[in-house]
């Protein structure tokens, strides 16, 4: 047996992604050095909250070896309904202009529903109907988008902003308690529990079977379209979860919420590590994925870079980022 | 046979959501502070034949401006002479095209445009010109002067996209001329956050420039801290904007954005930041469209000024063309009720709105 040597170039190999991080920070840092601050870290971890969440259902379906294009619409179709149903009795333009105040979970309730009805749709299409997930999510995202479009124009609303929330609902975007942000909170809990699940629990160990060897898993017995539908159900519960706490956070609501965030979670996915293939991936890989998106965000503007590049920069680091991952697990087979 | 089953299911499913979505047509339109059954008979009737047909596209039904000349426009044809169908662009000029193409080949007898093909005038109007029928423009920039006489039924209704920005511009230096305290790093310039929507858009270009020329042409000193894009929508601008106070905290004087729902997200983000807890804190945000939030805003002693895009006078004016050219009258602005200019425009104005005049903005006023 031969002592096991320290690889520098595989241990860099392994933790990119961190590698990337640190860097990035120390750029901005070096430009702007208030960068460092209390405020600034919390803003980023506010930011990347909903994001996160976003991610981590985007993730259970790239796990499966799925793909899907509709979370940002998901996204979007939640924000609206937990708008319209959010509203304090005493703003002027209300979109039910006759629904009483109701407690901020009915609100949160509808839309984890509606989004397990919109992954439901999802679900069918891929594993029912045998669409490939990339089509299939594309043209139900498209039906989203006009269902959520009809009922944002409906009298007496018309395509209006949705605004006028219920403090507590608000709250539960902006609030936070001994300093913490509540979506913080939500994120962190929903982080953990997926760990959990994704390592400890039965689920998680088929999901990465299926995910790996659809066809082994199904000849080991494994109910494979349910499997599927299942986690497209989950992914739409998180998004439209992600809906209800944006609009939350911003006070708002309109029919153009999360457009082309489904292409941020995945890029963070995949720069956490993900293999768009299927059966790879893990819950802090996503979250290291969903901050670094945020912190080049947050970062460019801080020193004021001009927004076309930000979008060079990150359109490379997705690149390089599965470059390295690519090589990372080619040479483990 | 199963599959045969299926299969049919599968085709009857389709059919049914055609069928749903034709009968949608009929009533998604309803008009503006009237009743939806105005738009559902000025459709349906144009069905039946007896009305010529005017082609409206639009260059997206979700924006709300658009969404409100629309639902005006199909009210004034409930009882006009002229019936109107429209179409929905998706921000995609290839569409638009297409759509044109259709109302032509369907017999229409007008086309009016809300144009996005905006670096090929020439052949938007070409297509009119071939099946010779008027085309108005509407609610986007101008064809040139010899565009606009090349074609005689070519006409232009719209408002000028730089008054927008006039608007915030003039509500800025007034504001910062009655404020000493504006400046709130004392360096005599007043320094500005612009908060654009997309890049290459022509309203983001008009608003930007011109809102800070006219602050500078007011004699006042500016200095850019940032223009940061966030593509009209409110979370991007929040996010942003948080960035942006941890950089600048102490020098933002004044936040520009280009529509009313990026100021939302700014004045959130600055809330978040600890702004807007008394006068001493307080940071003047501008935005533009006066939508419902936005006047919200406005009453709480938020945002300091928006402007607004009258859609009401926008469809009014539309409709009048059509009417105008149904009976065959020589257009001038004593029969249409608006300035009409030598080449066939009418320029409408963007109406500023503050905390003083609020009431302005409530549509039903001009009905």
């Amino acid at each position: 047996m031969q002592a096991k040597q320290f690889d520098i170039k595989k241990w860099a190999q392994n933790n990119a992604i961190y590698l990337v991080l640190v860097a990035i920070i120390v750029l901005i840092a070096v430009k702007n050095p208030a960068f460092l601050s209390v405020r600034v870290f919390r803003d980023i971890l506010m930011q990347s909250s909903t994001r996160l969440i976003m991610a981590m259902g985007c993730m259970f379906v790239i796990l499966s070896g799925g793909a899907d294009l509709s979370g940002g619409r998901m996204l979007g179709a939640a924000a609206v309904l937990a708008g319209s149903l959010a509203q304090s009795v005493t703003y002027a333009n209300k979109f039910f202009p006759n629904l009483p105040e109701l407690p901020i979970i009915v609100p949160v309730i509808a839309c984890l529903m509606l989004g397990m009805f919109m992954g439901l749709l999802n679900g069918l299409v891929v594993a029912k109907l045998n669409v490939p997930a990339f089509i299939g999510t594309l043209g139900v995202q498209l039906m989203i988008y006009g269902g959520v479009s009809i009922y944002y124009n409906m009298e007496p609303n018309r395509s209006q902003p949705l605004g006028g929330f219920l403090k507590s609902f608000s709250t539960l975007g902006t609030g936070s308690v001994f300093g913490v942000p509540y979506i913080l909170i939500i994120a962190v809990v929903l982080m953990i529990g997926c760990h959990i699940v994704l390592n400890y629990h039965r689920f998680g160990k088929t999901l990465f079977a299926v995910g790996g060897n659809q066809e082994a898993a199904r000849v080991s017995g494994i109910n494979v379209q349910r499997m599927i539908m299942l986690v497209y159900i989950i992914a739409g519960a998180f998004y439209a979860l992600t809906g209800a706490l944006e609009a939350a956070r911003t006070g708002g609501a309109t029919n153009n919420y999360g457009q082309g965030y489904e292409l941020d979670a995945i890029a963070a996915c995949v720069v956490g590590g993900c293999s768009v293939s299927g059966g790879v991936g893990a819950v802090p890989g996503v979250a290291i994925g969903v901050t670094v998106f945020t912190v080049i965000q947050y970062g460019m503007t801080f020193v004021g870079i001009n927004p076309y590049w930000q979008n060079v920069v990150k359109g490379g680091i997705i690149v390089i980022a599965v470059a390295i991952d690519v090589r990372k697990y080619a040479k483990k087979r | 046979m199963r599959k045969m089953e299926k299969r049919m299911t599968a085709l009857i499913c389709i059919a049914m959501m055609f069928a749903a979505g034709c009968g949608q047509r009929e009533t998604t339109a309803p008009a503006v502070d009237n009743s939806p059954a105005a738009a559902e008979t000025a459709e349906s009737k144009n069905q039946s034949g007896d009305k010529p047909v005017a082609g409206m596209t639009c260059y997206m039904y979700s924006d709300t401006h658009i969404a409100n000349v629309r639902n005006t426009v199909l009210g004034e044809a409930e009882n006009g002479p002229v019936a109107v169908e429209t179409s929905d662009s998706q921000f995609d000029v290839g569409l638009q095209m297409n759509a044109m193409d259709a109302f032509v080949t369907k017999g229409a007898k007008y086309l009016v445009i809300n144009n996005i093909n905006t670096n090929a005038k020439d052949q938007v109007i070409d297509v009119a010109r071939r099946a010779d029928i008027p085309i108005i423009f509407w609610n986007t920039d101008s064809p040139s002067d010899e565009e606009m006489e090349s074609y005689g039924p070519c006409y232009f209704v719209s408002s000028a996209a730089e008054q927008s920005g006039v608007v915030q511009g003039e509500a800025a230096a007034k504001y910062w001329k009655e404020h000493p305290e504006a400046d709130r790093n004392g360096n005599g310039k007043l320094d500005y956050v612009m908060l654009m929507g997309q890049i290459g858009n022509y309203d983001t270009e008009m608003r930007t420039k011109y809102s800070i020329e006219t602050v500078q042409e007011a004699g006042i000193e500016t200095n850019c801290l940032l223009e940061v894009v966030c593509e009209w929508q409110r979370a991007k601008a929040q996010d942003q904007m948080a960035s942006v106070i941890s950089a600048n905290a102490n020098d933002i004087d004044f936040v520009f954005a280009n529509n009313d729902d990026m100021a939302l997200g700014a004045i959130e983000a600055l809330k978040a930041a600890n702004f807007f807890t008394d006068e001493s804190t307080y940071i003047p945000v501008l935005g533009v469209d006066a939508t419902k939030v936005g006047l919200q805003a406005i009453e709480d002693g938020t945002l300091l000024a928006t402007s607004l895009n009258n859609p009401v006078t926008m469809g009014k004016c539309i409709y009048k063309l059509l009417e105008l050219l149904e009976s065959g009258q020589e257009i001038n602005s004593e029969n249409l009720g608006f300035e009409i200019d030598g080449h066939k425009r009418v320029w409408l104005d963007y109406v500023a709105i503050t905390k003083d005049n609020i009431e302005d903005a409530d549509l039903s006023k001009y009905q």
